[in-house]
Protein backbone atom coordinates (compact mmCIF):
# COMPACT_ATOMS: atom_id res chain seq x y z
CA UNK A 1 0.00 0.00 0.00
CA UNK A 2 1.47 3.32 -0.91
CA UNK A 3 2.56 5.53 1.75
CA UNK A 4 0.24 8.90 1.09
CA UNK A 5 1.78 11.07 3.93
CA UNK A 6 3.74 13.27 2.17
CA UNK A 7 0.60 14.36 -0.26
CA UNK A 8 -1.83 14.78 2.64
CA UNK A 9 -0.22 16.53 4.96
CA UNK A 10 1.39 19.07 2.57
CA UNK A 11 0.34 22.13 3.91
CA UNK A 12 -2.89 20.92 3.69
CA UNK A 13 -5.70 22.30 6.17
CA UNK A 14 -8.45 20.11 6.92
CA UNK A 15 -10.92 22.80 7.86
CA UNK A 16 -11.01 24.13 4.15
CA UNK A 17 -12.42 20.93 2.78
CA UNK A 18 -15.96 21.91 4.97
CA UNK A 19 -16.49 26.00 3.93
CA UNK A 20 -19.64 25.59 5.49
CA UNK A 21 -17.67 25.58 8.64
CA UNK A 22 -16.01 28.45 8.70
CA UNK A 23 -12.99 29.58 10.10
CA UNK A 24 -13.29 31.56 12.41
CA UNK A 25 -13.47 31.29 16.36
CA UNK A 26 -15.99 29.67 18.37
CA UNK A 27 -18.69 31.11 21.27
CA UNK A 28 -17.72 30.07 24.76
CA UNK A 29 -21.41 30.30 26.41
CA UNK A 30 -22.12 27.00 25.22
CA UNK A 31 -19.77 25.57 28.21
CA UNK A 32 -21.36 28.01 30.52
CA UNK A 33 -24.69 28.75 29.99
CA UNK A 34 -27.26 27.17 32.37
CA UNK A 35 -30.06 27.56 29.52
CA UNK A 36 -27.71 26.25 26.73
CA UNK A 37 -27.40 23.22 28.93
CA UNK A 38 -30.73 22.76 29.55
CA UNK A 39 -31.26 23.07 25.41
CA UNK A 40 -28.89 20.32 24.97
CA UNK A 41 -30.08 18.52 27.81
CA UNK A 42 -33.82 18.13 25.71
CA UNK A 43 -32.86 18.14 22.72
CA UNK A 44 -29.38 16.59 22.30
CA UNK A 45 -29.21 14.10 25.62
CA UNK A 46 -32.76 12.97 25.79
CA UNK A 47 -33.13 12.28 21.78
CA UNK A 48 -29.96 10.95 20.28
CA UNK A 49 -28.17 7.25 20.85
CA UNK A 50 -25.60 8.09 23.78
CA UNK A 51 -22.91 5.32 24.74
CA UNK A 52 -23.59 4.02 27.79
CA UNK A 53 -19.49 2.94 27.91
CA UNK A 54 -20.73 -0.58 29.00
CA UNK A 55 -19.90 -3.81 27.08
CA UNK A 56 -22.41 -6.57 26.41
CA UNK A 57 -19.90 -8.90 28.52
CA UNK A 58 -20.37 -6.45 31.56
CA UNK A 59 -23.71 -8.59 31.72
CA UNK A 60 -22.81 -11.86 30.97
CA UNK A 61 -25.43 -14.42 31.74
CA UNK A 62 -29.78 -14.05 31.67
CA UNK A 63 -30.65 -12.25 34.42
CA UNK A 64 -27.64 -10.09 35.03
CA UNK A 65 -27.80 -6.39 35.18
CA UNK A 66 -26.11 -3.09 35.37
CA UNK A 67 -27.33 0.66 36.92
CA UNK A 68 -26.22 3.39 35.09
CA UNK A 69 -27.28 6.59 36.93
CA UNK A 70 -28.11 9.52 34.41
CA UNK A 71 -28.47 12.84 35.80
CA UNK A 72 -29.07 14.28 31.97
CA UNK A 73 -31.82 12.06 31.71
CA UNK A 74 -33.33 12.59 34.96
CA UNK A 75 -33.02 8.91 35.65
CA UNK A 76 -31.44 5.80 36.59
CA UNK A 77 -31.13 3.25 33.73
CA UNK A 78 -31.13 -0.32 34.06
CA UNK A 79 -29.31 -2.73 32.03
CA UNK A 80 -30.39 -6.63 31.71
CA UNK A 81 -29.95 -9.58 29.87
CA UNK A 82 -33.02 -11.30 29.92
CA UNK A 83 -33.91 -14.93 29.05
CA UNK A 84 -33.20 -14.84 25.54
CA UNK A 85 -29.37 -13.67 26.21
CA UNK A 86 -30.71 -10.16 24.85
CA UNK A 87 -29.57 -6.88 26.96
CA UNK A 88 -32.81 -4.99 27.46
CA UNK A 89 -32.56 -1.38 28.82
CA UNK A 90 -35.50 -0.04 31.54
CA UNK A 91 -36.34 2.69 33.95
CA UNK A 92 -34.87 1.64 37.12
CA UNK A 93 -38.16 3.10 38.28
CA UNK A 94 -41.14 0.85 39.99
CA UNK A 95 -44.23 0.86 38.25
CA UNK A 96 -46.29 1.19 41.65
CA UNK A 97 -45.26 4.40 43.19
CA UNK A 98 -41.81 5.00 41.52
CA UNK A 99 -39.30 3.46 43.44
CA UNK A 100 -35.96 2.70 42.90
CA UNK A 101 -35.83 -0.81 41.64
CA UNK A 102 -32.18 -2.29 41.39
CA UNK A 103 -29.89 -0.36 44.23
CA UNK A 104 -26.91 -1.80 43.47
CA UNK A 105 -24.92 -0.94 40.67
CA UNK A 106 -24.73 -4.79 38.88
CA UNK A 107 -26.58 -7.62 40.05
CA UNK A 108 -27.82 -10.67 39.17
CA UNK A 109 -31.53 -11.05 39.17
CA UNK A 110 -32.20 -14.63 38.99
CA UNK A 111 -35.78 -15.74 39.08
CA UNK A 112 -36.78 -11.85 39.01
CA UNK A 113 -35.86 -8.39 40.34
CA UNK A 114 -38.28 -7.36 43.31
CA UNK A 115 -38.52 -3.35 44.95
CA UNK A 116 -38.03 -3.30 48.06
CA UNK A 117 -40.93 -0.87 48.87
CA UNK A 118 -44.02 -3.67 48.44
CA UNK A 119 -42.48 -6.74 46.70
CA UNK A 120 -43.48 -6.20 43.02
CA UNK A 121 -41.09 -8.13 41.05
CA UNK A 122 -40.06 -8.00 37.82
CA UNK A 123 -39.10 -10.08 35.12
CA UNK A 124 -35.44 -9.62 33.30
CA UNK A 125 -37.72 -8.78 30.19
CA UNK A 126 -39.40 -6.21 32.03
CA UNK A 127 -42.56 -7.54 32.87
CA UNK A 128 -44.27 -7.73 35.89
CA UNK A 129 -44.54 -10.53 37.64
CA UNK A 130 -45.40 -10.62 41.19
CA UNK A 131 -47.21 -8.30 43.00
CA UNK A 132 -48.06 -9.43 46.60
CA UNK A 133 -51.66 -9.05 47.73
CA UNK A 134 -52.67 -8.45 44.22
CA UNK A 135 -55.98 -9.03 44.71
CA UNK A 136 -56.88 -6.29 47.32
CA UNK A 137 -55.98 -3.54 44.19
CA UNK A 138 -59.07 -2.53 41.91
CA UNK A 139 -59.48 -3.17 37.80
CA UNK A 140 -55.85 -4.45 38.06
CA UNK A 141 -53.59 -6.01 35.13
CA UNK A 142 -50.26 -6.90 35.48
CA UNK A 143 -49.79 -6.28 32.18
CA UNK A 144 -50.19 -2.85 32.24
CA UNK A 145 -47.35 -2.42 34.59
CA UNK A 146 -44.09 -3.38 33.53
CA UNK A 147 -41.10 -1.96 33.88
CA UNK A 148 -41.02 1.33 31.46
CA UNK A 149 -38.75 0.24 28.36
CA UNK A 150 -35.67 2.44 27.10
CA UNK A 151 -34.60 2.02 23.48
CA UNK A 152 -31.13 -0.01 23.84
CA UNK A 153 -29.11 -1.41 21.26
CA UNK A 154 -25.37 -2.80 20.40
CA UNK A 155 -22.47 -2.21 17.88
CA UNK A 156 -19.73 -4.41 18.68
CA UNK A 157 -20.46 -4.96 22.07
CA UNK A 158 -20.62 -1.47 22.73
CA UNK A 159 -23.88 -0.74 24.62
CA UNK A 160 -25.87 2.51 23.56
CA UNK A 161 -29.82 3.72 24.89
CA UNK A 162 -32.02 6.52 23.39
CA UNK A 163 -33.80 8.10 25.80
CA UNK A 164 -36.06 9.09 23.13
CA UNK A 165 -39.20 6.30 23.61
CA UNK A 166 -39.36 6.15 19.85
CA UNK A 167 -36.18 6.94 18.04
CA UNK A 168 -36.41 8.12 14.57
CA UNK A 169 -33.57 5.74 13.46
CA UNK A 170 -31.96 2.88 14.43
CA UNK A 171 -28.25 2.60 16.08
CA UNK A 172 -26.70 1.25 12.79
CA UNK A 173 -28.54 4.14 10.90
CA UNK A 174 -27.30 6.45 13.51
CA UNK A 175 -23.81 5.44 13.59
CA UNK A 176 -23.69 5.32 9.71
CA UNK A 177 -20.36 5.32 7.55
CA UNK A 178 -18.57 4.18 11.32
CA UNK A 179 -19.87 0.38 10.93
CA UNK A 180 -18.36 -0.06 7.93
CA UNK A 181 -14.83 1.66 8.71
CA UNK A 182 -14.51 -0.30 11.93
CA UNK A 183 -15.78 -3.54 10.65
CA UNK A 184 -13.83 -5.84 11.59
CA UNK A 185 -12.08 -4.62 14.37
CA UNK A 186 -11.06 -6.74 17.30
CA UNK A 187 -13.43 -5.44 19.76
CA UNK A 188 -14.75 -8.56 20.34
CA UNK A 189 -11.25 -10.26 21.16
CA UNK A 190 -10.01 -7.31 23.58
CA UNK A 191 -10.62 -7.63 26.90
CA UNK A 192 -11.75 -4.68 29.27
CA UNK A 193 -8.48 -4.23 31.35
CA UNK A 194 -8.62 -1.43 32.61
CA UNK A 195 -11.09 1.54 33.45
CA UNK A 196 -11.00 4.92 35.70
CA UNK A 197 -13.83 7.32 36.62
CA UNK A 198 -13.48 10.77 37.50
CA UNK A 199 -16.37 13.12 38.26
CA UNK A 200 -15.12 16.55 36.94
CA UNK A 201 -16.33 20.39 38.04
CA UNK A 202 -16.64 21.27 34.49
CA UNK A 203 -18.85 21.37 31.26
CA UNK A 204 -19.37 18.23 29.64
CA UNK A 205 -17.89 20.01 26.56
CA UNK A 206 -14.78 20.89 28.25
CA UNK A 207 -14.27 16.94 28.68
CA UNK A 208 -14.95 15.95 25.32
CA UNK A 209 -12.91 18.01 23.54
CA UNK A 210 -10.25 17.47 25.72
CA UNK A 211 -10.05 14.25 23.83
CA UNK A 212 -11.31 15.62 20.62
CA UNK A 213 -7.87 16.69 19.44
CA UNK A 214 -4.29 16.36 19.44
CA UNK A 215 -3.02 19.46 18.71
CA UNK A 216 -1.97 19.35 23.03
CA UNK A 217 -0.19 16.08 22.37
CA UNK A 218 3.31 18.38 21.95
CA UNK A 219 2.77 20.47 24.60
CA UNK A 220 0.92 18.64 27.39
CA UNK A 221 1.78 14.96 26.65
CA UNK A 222 5.13 16.31 25.79
CA UNK A 223 7.41 13.54 27.23
CA UNK A 224 4.78 10.70 25.89
CA UNK A 225 4.08 11.64 22.57
CA UNK A 226 6.40 15.04 21.90
CA UNK A 227 9.20 12.78 19.90
CA UNK A 228 6.97 10.57 17.94
CA UNK A 229 5.12 13.77 16.91
CA UNK A 230 8.09 15.44 15.13
CA UNK A 231 7.70 15.35 11.45
CA UNK A 232 10.75 17.02 9.81
CA UNK A 233 8.73 17.48 6.66
CA UNK A 234 5.78 19.37 7.73
CA UNK A 235 6.55 20.41 10.96
CA UNK A 236 2.84 22.30 12.29
CA UNK A 237 0.48 19.11 10.65
CA UNK A 238 -0.15 16.22 12.25
CA UNK A 239 -3.25 15.07 11.01
CA UNK A 240 -3.18 11.84 8.10
CA UNK A 241 -6.77 11.87 7.69
CA UNK A 242 -9.99 13.26 8.31
CA UNK A 243 -13.57 12.75 7.72
CA UNK A 244 -16.41 14.61 8.54
CA UNK A 245 -19.90 12.45 9.15
CA UNK A 246 -23.58 13.75 9.66
CA UNK A 247 -22.90 13.85 13.10
CA UNK A 248 -19.74 11.27 13.66
CA UNK A 249 -16.06 11.84 13.26
CA UNK A 250 -12.91 11.20 13.19
CA UNK A 251 -9.26 12.14 12.42
CA UNK A 252 -5.96 10.17 11.75
CA UNK A 253 -2.86 11.52 13.61
CA UNK A 254 0.66 11.56 12.68
CA UNK A 255 3.40 9.73 14.84
CA UNK A 256 6.54 8.10 14.32
CA UNK A 257 6.65 5.20 16.80
CA UNK A 258 10.54 4.95 16.06
CA UNK A 259 11.34 8.08 17.56
CA UNK A 260 10.07 6.94 20.59
CA UNK A 261 12.47 6.99 23.61
CA UNK A 262 14.27 3.39 23.54
CA UNK A 263 14.11 3.49 27.32
CA UNK A 264 15.47 0.26 28.80
CA UNK A 265 11.07 -0.76 30.57
CA UNK A 266 10.11 0.22 26.75
CA UNK A 267 12.47 -2.67 25.61
CA UNK A 268 11.63 -4.70 28.23
CA UNK A 269 8.39 -4.88 27.79
CA UNK A 270 8.22 -4.86 23.62
CA UNK A 271 10.15 -8.22 24.49
CA UNK A 272 7.92 -9.98 26.74
CA UNK A 273 4.20 -8.65 25.59
CA UNK A 274 2.31 -6.43 23.70
CA UNK A 275 3.66 -2.66 23.84
CA UNK A 276 1.52 0.80 23.28
CA UNK A 277 4.55 2.14 22.13
CA UNK A 278 6.23 -0.33 19.12
CA UNK A 279 4.75 -0.03 16.41
CA UNK A 280 2.20 -3.11 14.53
CA UNK A 281 3.23 -5.26 12.11
CA UNK A 282 3.04 -2.94 8.97
CA UNK A 283 3.18 -6.22 6.57
CA UNK A 284 -0.59 -6.61 7.75
CA UNK A 285 -1.79 -3.28 7.32
CA UNK A 286 -3.51 -4.00 4.40
CA UNK A 287 -5.80 -6.30 6.23
CA UNK A 288 -6.55 -3.84 9.19
CA UNK A 289 -10.36 -2.40 9.02
CA UNK A 290 -10.85 0.14 6.42
CA UNK A 291 -11.04 3.08 9.07
CA UNK A 292 -7.57 2.14 10.91
CA UNK A 293 -5.26 3.96 9.77
CA UNK A 294 -7.13 4.58 6.68
CA UNK A 295 -4.11 6.33 4.52
CA UNK A 296 -2.00 3.07 5.75
CA UNK A 297 0.53 5.28 6.29
CA UNK A 298 4.04 3.57 8.20
CA UNK A 299 3.93 7.31 10.03
CA UNK A 300 0.92 6.52 11.88
CA UNK A 301 0.22 6.87 15.48
CA UNK A 302 -3.52 6.59 16.13
CA UNK A 303 -7.33 7.50 15.28
CA UNK A 304 -9.45 9.15 17.34
CA UNK A 305 -13.36 8.38 16.45
CA UNK A 306 -15.68 11.04 17.81
CA UNK A 307 -19.53 8.86 18.25
CA UNK A 308 -21.64 11.97 18.77
CA UNK A 309 -22.41 13.28 21.38
CA UNK A 310 -20.48 11.24 24.40
CA UNK A 311 -18.11 8.98 23.37
CA UNK A 312 -14.76 8.36 22.02
CA UNK A 313 -12.91 5.82 20.54
CA UNK A 314 -9.26 5.82 20.03
CA UNK A 315 -7.49 3.50 18.27
CA UNK A 316 -3.77 2.92 18.95
CA UNK A 317 -3.54 -0.58 16.64
CA UNK A 318 -4.63 -4.33 15.74
CA UNK A 319 -4.31 -4.71 19.59
CA UNK A 320 -4.99 -1.60 21.79
CA UNK A 321 -8.11 0.75 22.40
CA UNK A 322 -9.30 3.07 24.52
CA UNK A 323 -12.83 4.40 24.74
CA UNK A 324 -14.33 7.34 26.49
CA UNK A 325 -17.54 8.33 28.02
CA UNK A 326 -18.35 11.17 29.19
CA UNK A 327 -21.70 11.70 30.34
CA UNK A 328 -23.16 15.52 31.65
CA UNK A 329 -24.35 15.91 35.55
CA UNK A 330 -25.23 19.02 35.15
CA UNK A 331 -24.24 22.33 33.17
CA UNK A 332 -20.42 22.50 35.31
CA UNK A 333 -20.46 18.94 36.49
CA UNK A 334 -19.49 15.31 34.06
CA UNK A 335 -18.66 11.95 34.81
CA UNK A 336 -15.68 10.55 32.95
CA UNK A 337 -14.83 7.21 31.97
CA UNK A 338 -11.68 6.45 30.54
CA UNK A 339 -10.97 2.42 29.62
CA UNK A 340 -8.39 0.48 28.37
CA UNK A 341 -8.73 -3.09 25.95
CA UNK A 342 -6.38 -5.00 25.01
CA UNK A 343 -5.24 -8.70 25.27
CA UNK A 344 -5.67 -11.05 27.62
CA UNK A 345 -2.28 -11.73 29.46
CA UNK A 346 -0.99 -16.02 29.05
CA UNK A 347 1.50 -15.45 31.28
CA UNK A 348 2.16 -13.60 34.68
CA UNK A 349 4.96 -11.84 32.75
CA UNK A 350 1.93 -10.28 30.38
CA UNK A 351 0.45 -9.48 33.49
CA UNK A 352 3.69 -7.19 33.98
CA UNK A 353 3.54 -5.85 30.35
CA UNK A 354 0.28 -4.69 30.62
CA UNK A 355 0.68 -2.86 33.67
CA UNK A 356 3.18 -1.50 32.24
CA UNK A 357 1.13 0.07 29.30
CA UNK A 358 -1.92 0.92 31.88
CA UNK A 359 0.28 3.44 33.60
CA UNK A 360 1.26 4.54 30.99
CA UNK A 361 -1.94 5.63 29.94
CA UNK A 362 -3.13 6.36 32.88
CA UNK A 363 -0.74 9.09 34.27
CA UNK A 364 -1.00 10.16 29.98
CA UNK A 365 -4.67 10.92 31.28
CA UNK A 366 -3.57 12.56 34.47
CA UNK A 367 -2.31 15.38 32.42
CA UNK A 368 -5.39 15.58 30.19
CA UNK A 369 -7.13 15.76 33.49
CA UNK A 370 -5.00 18.56 34.59
CA UNK A 371 -6.79 20.53 32.20
CA UNK A 372 -10.63 20.22 32.87
CA UNK A 373 -11.12 22.18 36.20
CA UNK A 374 -9.01 25.11 35.62
CA UNK A 375 -10.18 25.35 32.49
CA UNK A 376 -13.73 25.64 33.12
CA UNK A 377 -12.39 28.40 36.05
CA UNK A 378 -10.83 29.52 33.21
CA UNK A 379 -13.89 30.27 31.40
CA UNK A 380 -15.89 31.10 34.31
CA UNK A 381 -13.64 34.28 35.04
CA UNK A 382 -15.65 35.78 31.57
CA UNK A 383 -12.07 36.66 29.92
CA UNK A 384 -12.90 34.72 27.27
CA UNK A 385 -15.89 35.62 24.88
CA UNK A 386 -15.08 33.11 22.22
CA UNK A 387 -12.00 30.86 21.28
CA UNK A 388 -9.82 29.93 18.33
CA UNK A 389 -10.19 27.04 16.42
CA UNK A 390 -7.00 25.32 14.48
CA UNK A 391 -7.22 22.79 11.54
CA UNK A 392 -5.96 19.74 14.24
CA UNK A 393 -9.02 21.17 16.54
CA UNK A 394 -11.65 20.24 13.42
CA UNK A 395 -13.61 17.53 15.24
CA UNK A 396 -14.29 20.27 17.80
CA UNK A 397 -15.63 22.82 15.40
CA UNK A 398 -17.66 20.24 13.15
CA UNK A 399 -18.98 18.72 16.88
CA UNK A 400 -20.12 22.83 17.63
CA UNK A 401 -21.78 22.80 14.53
CA UNK A 402 -23.57 19.62 14.81
CA UNK A 403 -25.20 20.77 18.32
CA UNK A 404 -26.13 23.83 16.81
CA UNK A 405 -28.42 22.14 14.39
CA UNK A 406 -29.74 20.08 16.64
CA UNK A 407 -31.06 22.58 19.36
CA UNK A 408 -32.61 24.46 15.91
CA UNK A 409 -33.92 21.50 14.82
CA UNK A 410 -37.14 22.13 17.35
CA UNK A 411 -35.77 18.53 19.17
CA UNK A 412 -36.17 16.10 15.69
CA UNK A 413 -32.75 14.19 16.15
CA UNK A 414 -33.21 12.43 12.79
CA UNK B 1 5.48 -7.30 59.34
CA UNK B 2 4.36 -10.16 56.47
CA UNK B 3 6.74 -12.73 54.88
CA UNK B 4 8.86 -10.96 51.93
CA UNK B 5 10.53 -14.03 50.62
CA UNK B 6 10.98 -14.44 46.73
CA UNK B 7 11.76 -17.24 44.75
CA UNK B 8 15.07 -18.35 45.03
CA UNK B 9 16.88 -17.11 42.42
CA UNK B 10 15.41 -13.80 43.83
CA UNK B 11 16.28 -13.56 47.37
CA UNK B 12 18.92 -10.96 46.83
CA UNK B 13 15.58 -8.34 45.90
CA UNK B 14 13.76 -9.22 49.33
CA UNK B 15 14.70 -5.96 50.49
CA UNK B 16 12.60 -4.56 47.96
CA UNK B 17 9.86 -6.37 47.84
CA UNK B 18 9.67 -5.45 51.64
CA UNK B 19 8.78 -1.73 50.46
CA UNK B 20 7.30 -2.74 47.33
CA UNK B 21 5.55 -5.74 46.71
CA UNK B 22 2.23 -4.39 47.22
CA UNK B 23 -1.11 -6.06 45.93
CA UNK B 24 -3.06 -3.55 44.87
CA UNK B 25 -2.46 -0.80 42.04
CA UNK B 26 -3.98 1.62 44.80
CA UNK B 27 -1.34 0.47 46.99
CA UNK B 28 1.47 0.18 44.47
CA UNK B 29 0.70 4.47 43.46
CA UNK B 30 0.81 5.44 47.09
CA UNK B 31 3.84 4.20 48.01
CA UNK B 32 4.92 5.59 44.62
CA UNK B 33 3.95 8.94 45.67
CA UNK B 34 4.97 8.82 49.21
CA UNK B 35 8.56 8.04 48.17
CA UNK B 36 11.32 10.15 47.50
CA UNK B 37 12.67 10.52 44.05
CA UNK B 38 16.02 9.25 45.27
CA UNK B 39 14.09 5.99 46.78
CA UNK B 40 12.56 5.26 43.44
CA UNK B 41 15.44 5.88 41.33
CA UNK B 42 17.16 3.31 43.79
CA UNK B 43 14.48 0.90 43.35
CA UNK B 44 14.54 1.44 39.30
CA UNK B 45 18.62 1.06 39.03
CA UNK B 46 18.12 -2.27 41.68
CA UNK B 47 15.61 -3.48 39.74
CA UNK B 48 16.35 -2.98 36.46
CA UNK B 49 19.34 -5.35 35.29
CA UNK B 50 17.71 -8.44 36.71
CA UNK B 51 13.96 -7.50 35.08
CA UNK B 52 14.83 -9.90 32.44
CA UNK B 53 15.66 -13.02 34.24
CA UNK B 54 12.14 -11.64 36.74
CA UNK B 55 9.95 -11.77 33.63
CA UNK B 56 11.61 -15.09 32.78
CA UNK B 57 10.33 -16.23 35.27
CA UNK B 58 7.15 -14.80 35.32
CA UNK B 59 6.73 -16.22 32.23
CA UNK B 60 6.42 -19.72 33.42
CA UNK B 61 3.26 -19.01 35.63
CA UNK B 62 -0.18 -18.51 34.80
CA UNK B 63 -1.45 -14.84 34.67
CA UNK B 64 -4.33 -14.52 37.20
CA UNK B 65 -6.20 -14.58 39.97
CA UNK B 66 -2.55 -13.98 41.61
CA UNK B 67 -4.15 -16.10 44.49
CA UNK B 68 -3.06 -19.17 42.62
CA UNK B 69 0.61 -18.42 42.67
CA UNK B 70 2.61 -20.19 45.30
CA UNK B 71 3.02 -17.12 47.66
CA UNK B 72 6.71 -16.50 46.69
CA UNK B 73 6.08 -16.11 42.82
CA UNK B 74 3.18 -14.06 43.98
CA UNK B 75 5.20 -11.14 45.93
CA UNK B 76 7.84 -11.42 42.65
CA UNK B 77 4.96 -10.47 40.52
CA UNK B 78 3.91 -7.69 42.50
CA UNK B 79 7.13 -6.51 43.05
CA UNK B 80 7.13 -6.36 38.99
CA UNK B 81 4.19 -4.76 39.16
CA UNK B 82 5.97 -2.06 41.25
CA UNK B 83 8.75 -1.52 38.54
CA UNK B 84 6.00 -0.92 36.12
CA UNK B 85 4.16 1.58 37.91
CA UNK B 86 7.40 3.18 38.95
CA UNK B 87 8.50 3.37 35.72
CA UNK B 88 6.81 6.43 34.45
CA UNK B 89 8.40 8.18 37.44
CA UNK B 90 12.06 7.55 36.21
CA UNK B 91 11.54 7.48 32.48
CA UNK B 92 8.84 10.33 31.79
CA UNK B 93 8.33 12.46 34.45
CA UNK B 94 11.38 12.39 36.41
CA UNK B 95 9.68 13.02 39.63
CA UNK B 96 7.44 10.57 41.73
CA UNK B 97 3.76 12.32 40.28
CA UNK B 98 3.09 13.43 37.23
CA UNK B 99 3.74 17.20 36.71
CA UNK B 100 0.49 19.26 37.27
CA UNK B 101 -1.35 16.05 36.91
CA UNK B 102 -4.90 15.61 37.82
CA UNK B 103 -5.09 13.94 41.32
CA UNK B 104 -4.67 9.98 41.53
CA UNK B 105 -7.31 10.04 44.40
CA UNK B 106 -9.83 11.46 42.12
CA UNK B 107 -9.16 8.96 39.28
CA UNK B 108 -10.79 5.89 40.36
CA UNK B 109 -9.23 2.49 39.08
CA UNK B 110 -13.26 0.58 38.58
CA UNK B 111 -10.87 -2.50 37.93
CA UNK B 112 -9.86 -2.39 41.89
CA UNK B 113 -13.32 -2.40 42.68
CA UNK B 114 -15.15 -5.61 41.36
CA UNK B 115 -16.80 -3.76 38.80
CA UNK B 116 -16.64 -6.50 35.94
CA UNK B 117 -13.21 -5.42 34.83
CA UNK B 118 -10.26 -7.91 34.02
CA UNK B 119 -7.18 -7.78 35.92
Amino acid sequence: MQDRVHTHTNGKRWTLDHPELGTGPLPITPYLSAEYFEQEREKIFTRTWMSTGKKVEEIPQPGDYLVLDLAVGKTSVLLVRDKDGRVRGFHNVCKHRGNRLAWNDRGACGAGLMCRFHGWTYAADGRLVGVPEEDMFFDFDKRDYGLSPIATDVWEGFIFINLDPDPPETLHQYLGEVVDLLRGYAFDRLPLSWSYTAEQKCNWRILRDSQLEFYHGKALHQQFAGKVMINKQQPSCHVLDAKLFRRHSMMSFYGDRRNTQRTPMELLMAQFGASFKTFPSARDMDRWPLGVNPTRSKQWFFDIYYIFPNFHLVILSPFLFVAHTMLPETVNRSTWNARGYFPQPTTAAETVTREYNKCLARDVWLEDGSTLENTQRGIESGVLSHYPVQDQELLIRHAHKVAEELLASDGQAG
Amino acid sequence: MSDTRLPEPFTDLEPLAAVWALATETERNQQRLSSTMAQIQAFYDTLLPRMEAVLTYLSTFPPEPPDTLPQEVRRLLYLALAMAEITTAVELHQQPSVPAGFEPRRFIPDHERGKGVGG
